[in-house]
């Protein structure tokens, strides 16, 4: 039943024949295929299929290509950020924490809600100069330098390492347990948050999946859901206990850390009803809540107008599925 | 070609034939038609199993030993070489987090893979358990240790973050440093065969850039990301001051962990940015490492089995 074919050059020629005919085949009547035909055909899908993967699965470690605007004011900052819902101006806590910043500043800003993604795939980011910058963190030494602000000048070297290692730990850390708890643990609910149909956000539950992926690469998916809890939760009442009755973090006036920790802390206050992360900011350690509600009270004044003119289109929910495929 | 990419060529025909024999009349099988047809589906189902399972399957079933003296800590951290006596700025960290307590513990001499797909872990009455901070935490209540005892809260908040700090967002700009940015001197590190290198780390090396990316900090250019790191340790050594140990006169609890951070960088990374960081800018962190070492390591030449102290 087995024939050796003569030689490799042989039995190649007579494999690309018969792929050949089976691919035309396929396109004039698929019925009369036989199954080595189809076998064959399909092996060779799969397998463009997987060289294609792996040489496009490099897209992502190169530099996400961003469209910027051909007219741009000079010194002027356009910020991408995500677009305000009834329940937060904005539902990206990097995104309340650069704006934040730029409030605290007086760095003039021009909101872009929607549209597109950042040079490192992610927002918020921004445009400077006909210059796309990625990176909250980054974008704020940048403008620091740029616009001559130091929000940290009163602080001693120790108070600013302080600083640095609390903004540190509530964006590496403790970021990840709103995370966890919006889209994992209340999936269900988000269509709510975001102000879609159900439909929609039907179609990004694959995200879920791409979100557990990445907490599972971070390190901190791996734990059951109550370590984890319990790792946020003993974050939240670190940041508590070092605020004190402080009116700001490091003491009466605000630095450039309250952005960071107001940042992450207003999801949890408005956009989280009814979670642990809610009671714990609450409950827990009002003295959090109060700190929150002073912040956004002092720069935050629009909040309300903002909000009440949230409304959701069909480009922003393909922002949101174009994040989570990065 | 050789005779051998020729044979392979004519299984691989044999193999098309034999499975458009099975949809065509199956009847007309052979036996040893079965056996290949068999075991090829085995293989497919094991390797598809395999993909799909993820890592969170294959990691979570860990042999644990079935004779264990009751309250005795068994510690899985990586063994000893000549540059230092734990690769891993966790495991160092859980160790000297043991001796600061006084908890004897009896170290693992072969390297595995803890419950939840990391190490270093512990077994205890049986139990295995992973996450350095977990297991300190589990320890400090198990065993009644406290070496925060003399901080007030508002310190033990900012104990907690620099660690947080170093371990979620620093220790990533090491491993890059360590393994990614060094790859030619790992095998000489790790003192690992060609073999070992090149099956087990090197993947370990690509899973490191996976979860980089993952993480955030991977889509950073290299001088964005050593920017980050420079900034972080510079914090670092202005919180220490000249204060001898992070929060004050006596060692808690973070030092520990800083240790185990630093550590790596003074004896596993010579002649990088991060290692002159810690001498030249910052020399009050190397000097505080080798107290750390001196105060709760003092068999650590001969655990590396070094013979000269080298300072």
């Amino acid at each position: 039943m087995s024939e050796s074919p003569g030689n490799v050059q042989g039995s190649l020629a007579a494999l690309y024949e018969s792929l050949q005919t089976s691919v035309l085949q396929l396109f004039t009547d698929p019925t009369q295929l036989s199954p080595g035909q189809a076998v064959l055909v399909a092996a060779s899908a799969l397998f463009v299929g997987a060289v294609v993967w792996t040489c496009c699965g490099g897209q992502r470690q190169r530099r996400t290509k961003v469209k910027l605007r051909a007219e741009f004011t000079p010194g002027m900052v356009y910020l991408h950020t995500l677009p305000a819902v009834k329940a937060i101006p904005c539902l990206t806590p990097f995104g309340i924490k650069l704006e934040t910043y730029l409030r605290m500043a007086d760095i003039p800003y021009e909101p872009m809600y929607g549209r597109s993604i950042g040079p490192k795939g992610k927002v918020p980011w921004i445009e400077y100069n006909g210059e796309a910058m990625g990176d909250s963190g980054l974008i704020m030494e940048f403008l620091n330098r740029e616009k001559g602000v130091d929000l940290n000048r009163t602080l001693s070297d120790a108070d600013k390492a302080v600083s640095r290692a609390f903004t540190k730990m509530v964006e590496e850390n403790t970021y990840w347990g709103m995370a966890w708890n919006r889209w994992i643990d209340n999936f269900d609910n988000l269509h709510d948050l975001f102000e879609v149909s159900k439909t929609v956000m039907f179609f990004l539950r694959p995200f879920k999946g791409r979100l557990q992926q990445t907490m599972w690469a971070h390190g901190i998916g791996r734990h059951s859901k109550e370590d984890m809890e319990g790792i946020i939760e003993k974050d939240l009442w670190a940041i508590s206990t070092f605020l004190g009755t402080k009116p700001y973090l490091m003491g009466d006036e605000p630095t450039e850390v309250d952005a960071a920790v107001f940042g992450q802390l207003s999801e949890l206050l408005w956009t989280l009803p009814g979670s642990y992360l809610h009671r714990i900011v609450t409950v827990g350690c009002p003295n959090l809540q109060a700190y929150c509600s002073r912040i956004k009270n002092r720069y935050w004044s629009d909040w309300d107008q903002l909000t009440k003119n949230a409304k959701k289109t069909k480009e922003d929910m393909s922002l949101y599925s174009e994040i989570f495929s990065m | 070609m050789s005779g051998f990419v020729q044979s392979l060529w004519e299984a691989v025909g044999t193999l098309f034939q034999t499975f458009e024999q099975l949809l065509t009349d199956p009847a007309q099988l052979s036996c040893d038609d079965l056996v290949v047809l068999g075991a090829c589906s085995v293989c497919v189902t094991v390797a598809v199993l395999w993909a799909c399972s993820g890592e969170e399957l294959r990691t979570q079933k860990v042999k644990v030993r079935a004779d264990f003296t009751p309250g005795k800590v068994y510690y899985h951290g990586i063994p000893p070489v000549r540059a230092i006596p734990c690769l891993s700025p966790f495991g160092l960290k859980l160790e000297t987090y043991l001796r600061m307590a006084d908890i004897p513990y009896e170290p693992s001499t072969e390297m595995a893979m803890g419950p939840k797909g990391k190490l270093p872990w512990i077994e205890y009455n049986g139990q295995a358990m992973g996450d350095s901070n977990l297991i300190i935490e589990f320890l400090n209540k198990e065993k009644g240790v406290d070496l925060n005892r003399s901080l007030h809260d508002a310190d033990r908040a900012v104990s907690r973050a620099f660690v947080k700090m170093l371990e979620e967002n620093t220790y990533w700009g090491g491993a890059k440093c360590k393994m990614i940015d060094n790859q030619d001197k790992i095998q000489e590190l790790w003192e690992v065969s060609w073999f070992i290198f090149f099956f087990y780390l090197k993947p370990a090396i690509k899973t490191i850039k996976k979860n980089m990316w993952a993480h955030g900090i991977g889509r950073h250019s290299d001088a964005e990301l050593e920017a980050i790191v420079e900034k972080d340790v510079r914090a670092l050594s202005d919180f220490l001051g000249s204060k001898l140990y992070l929060m004050g006169d006596e060692p808690t609890e973070a030092d520990a962990a800083v240790f185990g951070f630093l550590a790596q960088i003074l004896w596993t990374m010579p002649g990088t940015y991060m290692y002159r960081i810690v001498t030249e800018d910052c020399p009050n962190l190397q000097a505080y490492t080798i107290r750390m070492k001196e105060r709760y390591w003092p068999d650590w030449d001969q655990l590396t089995g070094n013979t000269k102290k080298d300072q």
